[in-house]
C-alpha cells in the first residue's frame, strides 16, 4: 500500500491538490469508488439543475416590465453593440466567404452527378438551415461568450456583485438579464443576416447574374422553408443566441471568490455551452428530419 | 464618529444598520464603468431617470467635491481619493438615511484622511443627514480633537 505523502512526492509535478484527488481514486474500496462516482454525478446533475433554474428566472424576468427601465435598455443596446454591430463587416464577409465556397462544392458536385436540378435545394439545406446557425453559435460563443463568462467571474470574485446589491441595483436586472436578451438578439440577427447572404449567393451560383429564375428559385426556397423548417430555424437561432449568454454567466457566478478560479470558471462555462450548443443542433436536426 | 475595538464588533455594526449605505474598500466600483456611469446608474436604475438627467445629478454631486476630472476614468486609473469620492458619491445619491464610512484607513492609504473626510462631508451635508466614520481606536489620534 503506498502511503498519500509518497504518493504525493512521486506525483510531484502535478500539485499536491490533484495528486490527492488521484490517490483517493486510485487507492479506493469498491465502495468508496461507487460512493465517488455518485456523488460527483449528483454535482454535475446539481449544476445542469442550477443552469435550467437560472435560464427559467432569465425568462420569467424577461417578460416582467419593471426590468426595463433605461440602465438596463442601455446594457441590452451595448450588449448588441459588442456582440453583432462591431462584428458585422468581418463576420458577414466570413460568413459570405465560406457560404459561396460550401454552395460552389454542392453545385459542382451535383453537376458531375447529373443531380444539377437539386443543386439549389441541396445547397441551401446545407448552408442556410445547417450550417450558417451553428457556426454564427460557434463564433458569438467564442468571442462574447467567453468575454462575458470572463467578465462575470471577475465581477463576482472582486464582489463587485454584492456591491451593485448593496446600491440597490439588483444585478440579475441590470447586469444578466440585458446581456442575455441583447445576446440573442445578436445572434438571432446576425443568424438571419448571415442566411439572407447566403441565399443571395446560392442564387449566382446555380442562375448568374440575372434576374429572369427568380420565379424558379422562389419555388425552391417556398420548398424548403416549410412552417415546421421556419420555426425550427428561428427557435434554434434563439435558443443558440440564449445559450451564449447565459451559461457563461452562471458559469461566472459559480466560480468560487478566489482570483485563481477564474480560468477555471471560464473553461467549465465554455465546456457547457459547446455541448448546449452541439445538443441543439443535433435536435434540431432529429426534429426536421427524422 | 464610531470607534470600534476589533472587526467582530464592526461587523455586528453593520448588521445592526440595514437601511444604512456602506462606503467599504470591499464594496468596490464597477469596473467596466465610468466614474460618471457608477454614480448614475443608482437613480437611472432605482427611479428609472433617462441616463442624461442622472448622468447631470452625478456631475452635479462630482462636482461640488471638485473631482469632475475623474468622471470619465475607470476603477484602474483612479486615485485614492478620486475611487473613494465614486464610492461616497455612489452611496450619497441614493439619499439614504445614513451612510456609514468603514475604515477610511483602507479607502485613503496614500493620505492624512481625517481633514479630507472632514471636508469632504461638510461639502456634502445637504445631501445626507447622517454620515457615520467607523474606524478602529487605535487610528483615534489621527484625528484632531473637537
Amino acid at each position: 500500500m503506498v502511503s498519500p505523502a509518497s504518493f504525493y512526492k512521486i506525483a510531484g509535478g502535478i500539485g499536491v491538490r490533484h495528486a490527492r484527488i488521484i490517490y483517493h481514486w486510485v487507492m479506493a474500496t469498491p465502495q468508496q469508488f461507487l460512493t465517488r462516482v455518485g456523488s460527483s454525478t449528483l454535482g454535475w446533475l446539481q449544476a445542469w439543475g442550477r443552469v435550467l433554474g437560472f435560464g427559467a428566472r432569465v425568462l420569467v424576468e424577461t417578460f416582467t416590465p419593471a426590468v426595463y427601465n433605461s440602465a438596463s435598455r442601455s446594457v441590452v443596446l451595448k450588449q448588441i453593440y459588442f456582440t453583432a454591430w462591431q462584428i458585422l463587416p468581418g463576420f458577414l464577409l466570413f460568413a459570405a466567404l465560406l457560404s459561396y465556397v460550401i454552395i460552389q462544392i454542392v453545385v459542382t458536385t451535383a453537376r458531375n452527378y447529373g443531380l444539377s436540378d437539386f443543386a439549389l435545394e441541396v445547397s441551401v439545406r446545407v448552408v442556410v438551415l445547417e450550417t450558417l446557425p451553428l457556426l454564427t453559435a460557434l463564433f458569438i460563443a467564442l468571442r462574447s461568450g467567453a468575454a462575458i463568462n470572463t467578465e462575470v467571474a471577475l465581477m463576482n470574485i472582486n464582489n463587485e456583485i454584492r456591491a451593485l446589491e448593496d446600491a440597490g441595483v439588483d444585478p440579475m436586472r441590470f447586469e444578466f438579464i440585458p446581456r442575455v436578451i441583447g445576446g440573442a438578439i445578436s445572434v438571432y440577427t446576425l443568424t438571419l443576416l448571415s442566411c439572407i447572404l447566403a441565399l443571395i449567393l446560392a442564387y449566382v451560383a446555380v442562375y448568374g447574374l440575372q434576374p429572369w429564375s427568380l420565379p424558379d428559385f422562389s419555388r425552391v426556397i417556398a420548398r424548403i422553408f416549410t412552417p415546421t423548417a421556419f420555426l425550427t430555424l428561428t427557435l434554434k437561432s434563439l435558443l443558440f443566441g440564449l445559450a451564449v449568454t447565459l451559461i457563461p454567466i452562471r458559469a461566472g457566478l459559480e466560480a468560487p471568490r478566489m482570483m485563481f478560479f477564474a480560468p477555471i470558471a471560464v473553461l467549465r462555462g465554455m465546456v457547457r455551452l459547446f455541448f448546449v450548443i452541439m445538443f441543439i443542433e443535433v435536435a434540431s436536426l432529429a426534429l426536421v428530419y427524422m | 464618529m464610531i470607534w470600534l475595538a476589533n472587526a467582530a464588533e464592526r461587523q455586528a455594526l453593520i448588521d445592526s444598520l440595514p437601511e444604512a449605505a456602506l462606503v467599504a474598500d470591499d464594496l468596490p466600483l464597477r469596473a467596466n464603468l465610468s466614474v460618471l456611469e457608477n454614480i448614475a446608474i443608482v437613480p437611472q436604475y432605482r427611479q428609472n431617470l433617462s441616463y442624461q438627467d442622472a448622468a447631470d445629478r452625478a456631475w452635479a454631486l462630482l462636482a461640488r467635491l471638485g473631482q469632475t476630472g475623474c468622471a470619465l476614468k475607470r476603477d484602474p486609473d483612479l486615485s485614492c481619493v478620486e475611487r473613494f469620492t465614486a464610492k461616497l458619491l455612489r452611496a450619497v445619491i441614493q439619499q439614504p438615511p445614513i451612510i456609514l464610512i468603514d475604515r477610511p484607513a483602507l479607502l485613503l492609504p496614500d493620505i492624512h484622511y481625517p481633514p479630507f473626510l472632514e471636508a469632504t462631508l461638510q461639502a456634502l451635508a445637504g445631501d445626507c443627514e447622517d454620515f457615520r466614520i467607523l474606524d478602529y481606536a487605535w487610528n483615534a489620534p489621527l484625528y484632531a480633537p473637537r
